[in-house]
C-alpha cells in the first residue's frame, strides 16, 4: 500500500486537478457531473460510514438527504437564511432525525432496523407529497433564489454552474476529511469491530450503540448538508429528492467500491458517476446495470473491489514460511 | 481477604430446564480456578451470564466489591471482567495488532474528542497499547504475525490470541471459555504454559473446560458441576475421588458403555 | 350515507386484501423459511400481471387457461430462482440476501420499463365489463373471479402446510431451523419449495388483478413495501397473520380511500408498522419464526 507522504501527495494533486477543471474548460457537462460525483460521494461516503464500517444496512441515507433539502430550501425561502447556515441547520435536523430512528430502532433485529431505515425513507416521500401545508407537496418548491455566499469578506452570487462546481467540492472535500478522521481513529477501528465481530467488541468494553448512533448521525448530518446545498443547484426541492434511484446508486457505489473502504468508495463513485453519462446509458438500462453488477457482487465478489484486494493480502501471508512456529 | 469475584445464588432457566441452579462460589485474587463438569452441566451457561452475555434469573455476583449483576456486557467488561468464547471470536481482517488495540481502547479513558483530535495523551496512550500487544503475542508465542491479518491463524492460534485480547485491558479476573477445546496436544501444552505464565504475573483466572486433565494439571481449586448445581470445590486431588464427582462423570460413562442414554 | 355504496367499498377492500394476502403470504412463507426479504417479490406480481396480459391480449387465451398458465411459469421461475441465486447467499449473511433481491428487483423493474415503457395497460376482454349482481350492487366479474382465486389459492396452500409432509417440514423448519436440521429434514428442498410456492402466489396473485387494474412495470414497487409492512404488523414470518394483517389493510385502504386520499392511508401503513417494530418487534400476533 500506499505510505502516507505519498497518498496525502497523490490526493492533493487531485483536488488540484478538480479545481483546476473549471479554469481549463467552459464544458458545463463536465461541471454538472463534477457537481453530480461531489453530491453522491457524500452520500455513498456516509452510507460506507453506517454500512461498511459499523455493519447496519439502512436505506435511510436518502431520507436525510431530502430532509437536509426541504430544510434548507424553507429556511432560505421563508425566514431568508443565509445558504450555509440554512444547509448546516438542514444537517443538524436530519442528524437529529437520524438520532430518534436509531436509538429507538437499534435494539431490533437487523433485518427489523433494514425494514424500518426503508419504511422512514418511504415515510419521508409521502409526507413530502402529502403534508402540503409544510413541502408544498407534489410540485414542491420551485424557483429557489440564487443564494449568496459570505466568504473572505466578499459576497459570492452563485449564479453560474462553476460556482456550485467550486461549493459542492469543497463540501465534499471538508466532508471526507471529517469522515477520514473518524474511520482512521480509533473511533472507525471500533466501528470496524462492531461490525466484523459485535460479541466480541461488547466483551472489549466496545458500547455498539454509542458507535451505531455516531456513525448513523455523522452520515446523516453530511447527508443533510449535502441536500441543503444540492437543492439549490438544482433550484428546485420536490418529493423526487427522496427517490430510490439516490439509494439504488449510492449502494451500489458502496458494494463497488468495497463496504469499509474509505478509498475504494471514493474512487467508485467517481467512477459511477462519470461513466453513465459517458456511456449515454438511458436511466433505466444504467439500473439495470446496476442491479445486475449488485447480483454479481453478492454471488461473486461481497468485499467488492477492496475486498479483493484484502484477500490477495491475505494470500501473500498465507504462502508457505521458512519457520513455521 | 474479601474475594476478588463472589457469586451468590446464580440461577438461569432455559426453555422449562434450570440449568443453572443457585450456584455460590467466590474467587480470590491470583486463583487459578477450575470449572468443570459434565455436558449440559451449565459450565458455559455461568460463564455467559457472569459476563453479561445472558440475562441470570436469579442471584447477584460482585467483582471486588463492584455489583455487577445485570450489566450490560460492556459495562461488566469495562469493570474488569472479561471473557473468551468458546466459538474462538476474532477480528479476522484486523491485523494481529490491530486485534489487541481494540481489545484496550475502551479502557484507556481517552475520549473522543482526544481521538478526533490526535492529542498528545491519545498518542502516548496508544504508543503504551502497542507496546503491550507486542508483550502479550510474544508471552503467546504469536510475535512473528503481529502485522498480519488474523484470518492467516490456525484454530490454536486463535485461541491464543483470543487468551491474549483478554487479557490487553488488564483486566481484574479472567474467564476462558474452553481454551483447549479442539485443540492439538502441542498447543494444549503451549495454552498450559501461557496461562501459568499469566497468573505468574498476577493475572486471576477462570478456566471453563471439558479436558479433565488440563483442569487437574493447571488448576490449584477445582468446581465440579453437575446438572446446574456445584456439587465440589476444592484442590484437584480431593474433587478428583470426590464420590460424587466420580458418580457424575463416572455415571454417564457407565450408561455410555451399557448403551444406554443418547449418542 | 348509502349503505350500497359502504359494501361496495367493503367488497373492493375484500379482493384487493386477498390479492395483498397472496403476496405477503408468500413472502412470509420465504422470509420463514429462508430468513431472506425477497426486495423483487412486487417484481414476480409484475411479471404474472405482465405475462398475463401477453397471453390474453396477444395469444387470445381464455381466462382459466391464462391464470394456469402464469401460476405455473410462476412456481417454475421460483424453482429456477431458488436454483440459481438464492441458494448461494441463504445463510450467508442478511445483508446478502437483501442485496442480492434488491439487484434482481432493479434488473427486473428497469428492465421492464425499458422494454415495455411506463404506459399502463389495460386488458380489455368481453368479460372486462361483465358484472355480477350481489343483491343491489354490482361486482365485476374479474375481481370476483379474483376473490375465487385467492380463495382457492388459501386452500391450496393451508392443504400444502399441514396436509402434507414438505408442508410440514417447511413449517418446521420456519420455526426452528436446528431442530428441522436434526430431525433429518432437507433444507435445500425445503427452501427450493418455499421459493416456488411463494413466487407462485405473487405471479398468480398479478395473473388475477391483471384484469381488475391496470397493468405496467412499476406496479409491483407499490406492492412490495406495503407487503412488507403487512409481515411486519402480522409477524414476521407468521403466515396466517400476514394473511389477516393484509387483509385488513385491503380493506381499511378501501373503505377510508373513499374517503380520504389514498395516500394519507400510505401514511398510515408505514408509520403503524414503524411504530409496531418500536412497540411490538413481534408484529400483532407474533413470530412465526424463532425468536
Amino acid at each position: 500500500m500506499r505510505s502516507g507522504p505519498t497518498r496525502i501527495l497523490l490526493v492533493l494533486l487531485a483536488l488540484a486537478a478538480l479545481f483546476a477543471i473549471p479554469r481549463l474548460t467552459g464544458n458545463e457537462y463536465l461541471l454538472a457531473l463534477g457537481v453530480s460525483f461531489a453530491m453522491f460521494s457524500v452520500l455513498a461516503g456516509g452510507l460506507n460510514l453506517v454500512y461498511g464500517y459499523t455493519g447496519l444496512l439502512s436505506f435511510a441515507q436518502v431520507g436525510f438527504f431530502g430532509i437536509g433539502g426541504y430544510t434548507a430550501a424553507l429556511l432560505v425561502t421563508e425566514q431568508g437564511w443565509p445558504l450555509w447556515s440554512a444547509a448546516a441547520a438542514g444537517g443538524a435536523l436530519a442528524a437529529l432525525v437520524g438520532l430518534v430512528i436509531g436509538y429507538s430502532s437499534l435494539r431490533l433485529s437487523r433485518h427489523a432496523f433494514a425494514i424500518v431505515s426503508l419504511s422512514f425513507a418511504l415515510l419521508c416521500m409521502i409526507v413530502a407529497r402529502d403534508w402540503v401545508s409544510l413541502t408544498r407537496g407534489a410540485m414542491g418548491i420551485p424557483g429557489l433564489p440564487v443564494p449568496t455566499l459570505a466568504l473572505f469578506g466578499r459576497e459570492w452570487r452563485l449564479s453560474r454552474p462553476a460556482d456550485f462546481y467550486y461549493l459542492l467540492l469543497s463540501f465534499a472535500t471538508a466532508a471526507h476529511a471529517l469522515m477520514y478522521l473518524v474511520v482512521s481513529s480509533r473511533l472507525g477501528r471500533a466501528m470496524r469491530a462492531i461490525r466484523l465481530n459485535e460479541p466480541l467488541a461488547q466483551s472489549q468494553g466496545i458500547d455498539p450503540l454509542r458507535y451505531k448512533l455516531l456513525a448513523l448521525a455523522l452520515s446523516a448530518l453530511l447527508a443533510g448538508m449535502v441536500g441543503g446545498l444540492f437543492v439549490f443547484y438544482l433550484t428546485i426541492v420536490d418529493p423526487s429528492i427522496f427517490d430510490f434511484y439516490y439509494t439504488e446508486t449510492m449502494l451500489i457505489m458502496v458494494i463497488l467500491g468495497g463496504p469499509g473502504s474509505f478509498w475504494g468508495v471514493l474512487a467508485s463513485s467517481a467512477a459511477l458517476a462519470a461513466l453513465p453519462d459517458l456511456l449515454r446509458f438511458t436511466t433505466d438500462l444504467r439500473m439495470v446495470l446496476y442491479g445486475a453488477i449488485l447480483i454479481a457482487a453478492m454471488l461473486l465478489f461481497p468485499g467488492g473491489v477492496a475486498g479483493w484486494v484484502q484477500r490477495r493480502r491475505l494470500q501473500n501471508w498465507r504462502r508457505p514460511r521458512v519457520n513455521a512456529s | 481477604m474479601t474475594a476478588l469475584l463472589e457469586v451468590r445464588g446464580l440461577t438461569k432457566h432455559y426453555l422449562g430446564l434450570t440449568a443453572v441452579d443457585r450456584v455460590d462460589f467466590d474467587v480470590e485474587p491470583g486463583a487459578v480456578v477450575g470449572l468443570i463438569g459434565p455436558n449440559g452441566s451449565g459450565k458455559s451457561t455461568i460463564v455467559d451470564c457472569l459476563s453479561g452475555f445472558q440475562p441470570a434469573d436469579g442471584g447477584r455476583w460482585r467483582l471486588d466489591g463492584r455489583e455487577l449483576t445485570d450489566l450490560p456486557a460492556h459495562r461488566i467488561a469495562r469493570a474488569g471482567l472479561t471473557r473468551t468464547f468458546q466459538t474462538v471470536r476474532a477480528y479476522d481482517e484486523l491485523t494481529l495488532l490491530d486485534n489487541l488495540r481494540v481489545a484496550a481502547q475502551e479502557e484507556d479513558g481517552v475520549g473522543w474528542l482526544a481521538a478526533l483530535l490526535r492529542t498528545g495523551r491519545l498518542r502516548s496512550v496508544e504508543a503504551a497499547a502497542e507496546a503491550r500487544s507486542r508483550e502479550l503475542l510474544e508471552t503467546v508465542g504469536l510475535g512473528e504475525y503481529a502485522q498480519a491479518p488474523a484470518a492467516v491463524l490456525s484454530y490454536g492460534q486463535r485461541k491464543l490470541l483470543a487468551i491474549a485480547a483478554a487479557m490487553m485491558a488488564r483486566p481484574r479476573l479472567v474467564l476462558l471459555d474452553e481454551p483447549v477445546a479442539g485443540v492439538n496436544p502441542t498447543m494444549i501444552r503451549r495454552v498450559e504454559r501461557v496461562i501459568a505464565q499469566l497468573n505468574a504475573e498476577g493475572a486471576t483466572l477462570v478456566i471453563v473446560e471439558h479436558n479433565v486433565d488440563f483442569i487437574m494439571s493447571l488448576c490449584r481449586r477445582v468446581i465440579v458441576l453437575e446438572e446446574g448445581q456445584k456439587i465440589a470445590d476444592g484442590p484437584p486431588g480431593l474433587v478428583r475421588s470426590d464420590p460424587r464427582v466420580l458418580a457424575a462423570y463416572l455415571g454417564q460413562r457407565r450408561a455410555a458403555e451399557l448403551g444406554h442414554g443418547r449418542a | 350515507m348509502d349503505p350500497g355504496f359502504y359494501l361496495q367499498l367493503l367488497l373492493n377492500g375484500i379482493v384487493i386484501g386477498c390479492i395483498y394476502a397472496l403476496i405477503a403470504m408468500g413472502l412470509s412463507l420465504i422470509f420463514g423459511v429462508l430468513e431472506i426479504v425477497n426486495f423483487a417479490h412486487g417484481e414476480f406480481y409484475m411479471l404474472g400481471a405482465m405475462l398475463a396480459y401477453f397471453l390474453t391480449m396477444n395469444l387470445r387465451l381464455g381466462y382459466a387457461a391464462t391464470v394456469l398458465v402464469v401460476t405455473v411459469s410462476a412456481v417454475c421461475l421460483g424453482y429456477v430462482l431458488y436454483e440459481a441465486l438464492l441458494v448461494s447467499v441463504q445463510g450467508g449473511g442478511f445483508e446478502r440476501s437483501i442485496l442480492l433481491t434488491l439487484g434482481l428487483s432493479m434488473v427486473l423493474q428497469n428492465g421492464a420499463v425499458f422494454l415495455f415503457t411506463t404506459t399502463p395497460r389495460m386488458i380489455q376482454t368481453q368479460q372486462s365489463y361483465a358484472n355480477v349482481a350481489v343483491g343491489d350492487l354490482r361486482v365485476s366479474l374479474m375481481r370476483v373471479l379474483a376473490l375465487a382465486l385467492a380463495i382457492l389459492a388459501f386452500a391450496a396452500l393451508y392443504l400444502i402446510l399441514y396436509r402434507t409432509r414438505m408442508g410440514k417440514a417447511m413449517r418446521g423448519v420456519a420455526q426452528s431451523r436446528e431442530a428441522a436440521l436434526m430431525v433429518g429434514i432437507d433444507p435445500r428442498a425445503v427452501s427450493r419449495l418455499a421459493v416456488a410456492i411463494g413466487i407462485g402466489l405473487s405471479g398468480l396473485a398479478g395473473a388475477a388483478l391483471a384484469p381488475v387494474y391496470a397493468v405496467h412495470p412499476l406496479m409491483g414497487a407499490s406492492f412490495v413495501f406495503k407487503a412488507f409492512a403487512i409481515i411486519i404488523l402480522g409477524g414476521l414470518g407468521n403466515i396466517a397473520g400476514a394473511a389477516i394483517a393484509a387483509l385488513g389493510l385491503g380493506v381499511l385502504e378501501s373503505v377510508m380511500g373513499g374517503f380520504l386520499p389514498v395516500v394519507m392511508v400510505d401514511a398510515l401503513v408505514f408509520s403503524s408498522m414503524i411504530a409496531m417494530l418500536l412497540v411490538r418487534p413481534q408484529g400483532l400476533f407474533g413470530r412465526g419464526v424463532r425468536v
